[in-house]
């Protein structure tokens, strides 16, 4: 569809929005906070960028629309900005985080029981919201790339610091031996 | 060398936001509102003019403070389980920020730098306060924004403007090294000076 | 036209135009409040000595008093809680509590402030600022003995601060100078003072530092609402104080100079100090004076703090992540200012400690370095802004994790831009946060309500 832009360059932005059972609020709410910040289950996908999980109660009614409108359920928002294929993504999402993606959407609305497998990737395609506009920073570089090249760069500090005043010989036989792959 | 690094906490990065929206120096903002009729109409003509014009997010990569973004328009709900399909009153807009630095500062500066585009996009939402002055925006955003249960960010110690410097400086290391063993010292150290002098804003 | 014309007679003096270098001296006694009507009474007794903004016309008096709040000293006073919520979160808060937001940490963290500061036994900030030691010491005296005969009010923490010789702080540069310029009160600053146009310069709206006047928000505000403050009586004409010993390690930094310079290949000892801190050591800024430092440097002189950085946006001159260039950017993030001229401070610090003997190079033990003193409408806006976004990083100036070299922590190195550019790097921190608290300055009139205990 021209109107929708999931992708720029290498890029994918998935935004998944998926109703919530009235009684599995609060269990989802609790497990999604218990995720440790520090060591995300994410941290399995490779080839994610950025991700969130946003529980929305209801939508806000602002004072000045003619009348409110209420979410018919509390919804569980899902996004994550990753590289390459929706298809390949959702392999891996099912795949390395079957288990916490079992529960989490397990307290869904209209999931698969159990939120498993392909059936789990299709429930969540079926609630995809598409994305208008994409802007990313750096949209060719793959997770893996920008890894690389943040640790080139961080070596390469220490080692411009490091070498001030080193005479010229030893220079290149530091900087070969440095920056081995 | 002595690399003191000094200890950090989540809250350090995000001024004037819950430490649940932040991971390392990764700031989250998710805001939803409510659209306007004729907003169906103007926000995907914006998108698209946006998306087609070259200089369109120039100052947005100017700024170079978000790593991410996303708008997208919100108008129906599909049908799950029980739940039969919702087709909304009012087309809803999501908008989604992956940024860096405080929330006040990163607010303020769309309302000081981007003051049209912030019409473009939620000048057809209900509520929308005008960009300027910033304090009536940001109680804005801050009433349609819901905070994250979790946030996860790849390389969060990186910033964005890390990230862009390490992407253009690590190529030249890498292809440096592949040259250096057939340089003598004096071309090396040459081309070592040269790769600092050139490249010293990415490092 | 802007806002009404400042009250200057409600408004406590030193913040809209300095004292002045006449007064070499300076006390900061905290005071504990044991007793609530004691401590509005001695208050009370006090507040028409409380030296006002409005200028001097029949000379100087020897010596200044003024006072500062912290919110558990609004409590201690009887000031309802209702209204203390009304004050700035960050604010009732204190600094001790937000040690972890500011960078405050390990060597620097709360536990290892002096006694007295950042516990909240501190209520009562009286600042006073005397033309000679003599004469403090006679204002001293005549403090305690009010203090002892108010009776359940008792010293808490006290820093005696004195000018250096040469106005220079303890690292050797000299300071205080390039302050904002305000609308109404010094207009005639604001080349290279005020807030950087495409064709000149204009002065700040006074409430970015008084508060209960517009601020540079309410100009962009059809409505002209005033910003935020503390419900009335108690905001009108006041405004935040910031109040923050700095040990400084002189012999370190001297060291770690001195060291850098064998490497330094543009220059000497003289020369690496000035792209530190991004102005000679006699104040003349690098911008302007790329090659020597000029014989002398009259930094009240007309224009003296006039530069901008639009010309030298690769830092060749001064370095991206210089001092001054980090606390007051001007022009240097584009954008032509609108990302820099909210973020502006009034500095009234004042060295603190004996001077380390210039030809030294090793520590002596003694206690000395900066009590660094701001003034801003909003603390978070302003002086947690600068400490968190410009000094303990370099992301803003696209220096990734680089703090300030001198009072950053020693977080990551500074670049010394250049062909080639050369780099340096901390032995360890040189600045140690001894203490610290928010205070609240009080207009006349909120000072007198407090004390009458009608506050409320």
């Amino acid at each position: 569809m021209p109107l929708t832009s999931n992708t720029v360059g290498g890029m994918y932005a998935l935004t998944v929005f998926t109703p919530i059972m009235g009684d599995r609020i609060d269990d989802l709410r609790a497990f999604l906070g218990r995720l440790p910040a520090q060591s995300s289950p994410l941290q399995r996908l490779g080839m994610v960028h950025f991700a969130r999980w946003v529980v929305v109660p209801d939508f806000v009614s602002d004072p000045r629309q003619p009348s409110p409108e209420h979410l018919p359920s509390p919804y569980l928002l899902f996004s994550a900005t990753f590289d390459g294929s929706l298809d390949a993504f959702l392999d891996e999402l099912c795949d390395k985080l079957a288990s916490e993606a079992e529960t989490i959407w397990g307290c869904c609305e209209g999931a698969p029981v159990p939120a498993r497998g392909v059936a789990l990737q299709a429930y969540l395609k079926h609630n995809q919201i598409q994305t208008g506009l994409f802007f990313a920073a750096y949209p060719d570089a793959s997770v893996t790339t920008v890894k690389r090249a943040l640790g080139t760069r961080e070596k390469a500090i220490a080692f411009a610091a490091r070498v001030q005043g080193m005479e010229l010989l030893a220079l290149r036989e530091a900087f070969i031996q440095e920056f081995a792959p | 060398m002595l690399r003191v690094k000094a200890g950090r906490t989540a809250s350090l990065a995000a001024s004037g936001t819950s430490v649940r929206n932040v991971d390392g120096e990764a700031v989250a903002l998710t805001v939803f509102s409510t659209v306007k009729r004729w907003g169906l109409l103007e926000l995907p003509l914006f998108f698209l003019f946006i998306r087609r014009g070259k200089n369109s997010l120039r100052t947005l990569k100017q700024l170079s403070f978000i790593h991410a973004a996303r708008w997208s328009l919100v108008r129906r709900l599909p049908a799950n389980g029980a739940q039969p399909e919702v087709r909304l009153r009012f087309p809803h807009l999501y908008f989604e920020s992956n940024f860096n630095g405080g929330w006040e500062e990163y607010i303020d500066a769309f309302s000081y730098v981007l003051t049209l585009g912030m019409w473009g996009f939620w000048g057809s939402s209900y509520g929308f306060p005008n960009a300027l002055p910033s304090g009536p925006f940001k109680q804005y955003i801050r009433d349609n924004e819901f905070d994250a249960s979790h946030y996860y960010a790849a390389y969060p110690e990186a910033t964005t403007t890390v990230v862009l410097s390490a992407l253009e400086i690590a190529p030249k290391v890498e292809a440096l090294w592949d040259q250096a063993h057939s340089m003598s010292a004096e071309q090396f150290h040459a081309a070592w000076q040269a790769l600092l002098t050139d490249g010293q804003s990415c490092l | 036209m802007t806002g009404a014309t400042l009250d200057l007679a409600d408004i406590q003096g030193d913040i809209l135009r300095a004292y002045g270098n006449r007064y070499g001296r300076t006390s900061y006694v905290f005071i504990g409040v044991g007793d609530g009507d004691r401590g509005r009474r001695w208050l009370r007794d006090r507040v028409d000595r409380v030296t006002t903004a409005v200028p001097w016309h029949r000379g100087r008096p020897e010596s200044t008093f003024n006072v500062a709040l912290t919110s558990a000293g609004l409590a201690a006073l009887g000031v309802p809680e209702a209204k203390i919520k009304s004050f700035a979160d960050e604010f009732v808060q204190g600094m001790a509590a937000r040690a972890d937001d500011i960078g405050d940490l390990d060597g620097s963290a709360p536990t290892h402030w002096d006694s007295g500061l950042g516990t909240g036994e501190a209520h009562i900030l009286v600042t006073i600022n005397a033309q000679s030691s003599s004469i403090l010491e006679d204002a001293l005296s005549e403090l305690r003995g009010g203090l002892e005969a108010a009776g359940r009010l008792s010293v808490v923490a006290e820093v005696h601060a004195e000018l250096l010789r040469g106005a220079r702080e303890h690292f050797g540069f000299a300071d205080g100078f390039s302050q904002p310029a305000i609308e109404g009160v010094s207009d005639e600053k604001a080349p290279g003072e005020g807030v950087p146009l495409a064709n000149g310069w204009r002065a700040l709206a006074a409430g970015e530092f008084i508060l209960g006047y517009e601020d540079e928000e309410s100009r962009a505000d059809p409505k002209r609402r005033l910003p935020s403050a503390p419900d009335d009586p108690l905001g009108r004409s006041g405004t935040y104080m910031v109040w923050r010993k700095l040990y400084q390690d002189v012999a370190l930094f001297r060291r770690t100079v001195r060291e850098a310079a064998h490497l330094y290949p543009d220059g000497d000892e003289r020369r690496l100090l000035a792209k530190i801190v991004g102005r000679w050591p006699n104040g003349a800024p690098l911008v302007t004076e790329p090659g020597a430092e000029p014989k002398g440097f009259n930094p009240k002189a007309s224009g003296a703090n006039d530069f901008r950085y639009g010309d030298d946006l690769e830092g060749l001159r001064c370095p991206l992540g210089a001092h001054v260039r980090r606390t007051n950017p001007r022009d240097a993030l584009g954008f032509e200012g609108k990302l820099t001229f909210r973020h502006r401070l009034i500095r009234r610090g004042m060295p603190y400690g004996p001077p380390l003997d210039h030809r030294s190079h090793r520590d002596d033990g003694r206690d000395r370095g900066l009590v660094f003193v701001c003034f801003n409408a909003s603390i978070s806006r302003q002086f947690e802004s600068v400490q968190t976004q410009w000094l303990n990083t370099g992301n803003s100036f696209h220096l990734g994790e680089d703090s300030d070299f001198i009072i950053g922590g020693a977080r990551g190195k500074m670049t010394i831009q250049g062909d080639p550019p050369f780099f340096l790097s901390a032995l360890g921190s040189f600045i140690t946060t001894r203490g610290g608290e928010y205070l609240f300055v009080p207009g006349i009139t909120a000072l007198a309500a407090i004390a009458d205990g009608v506050a409320g």
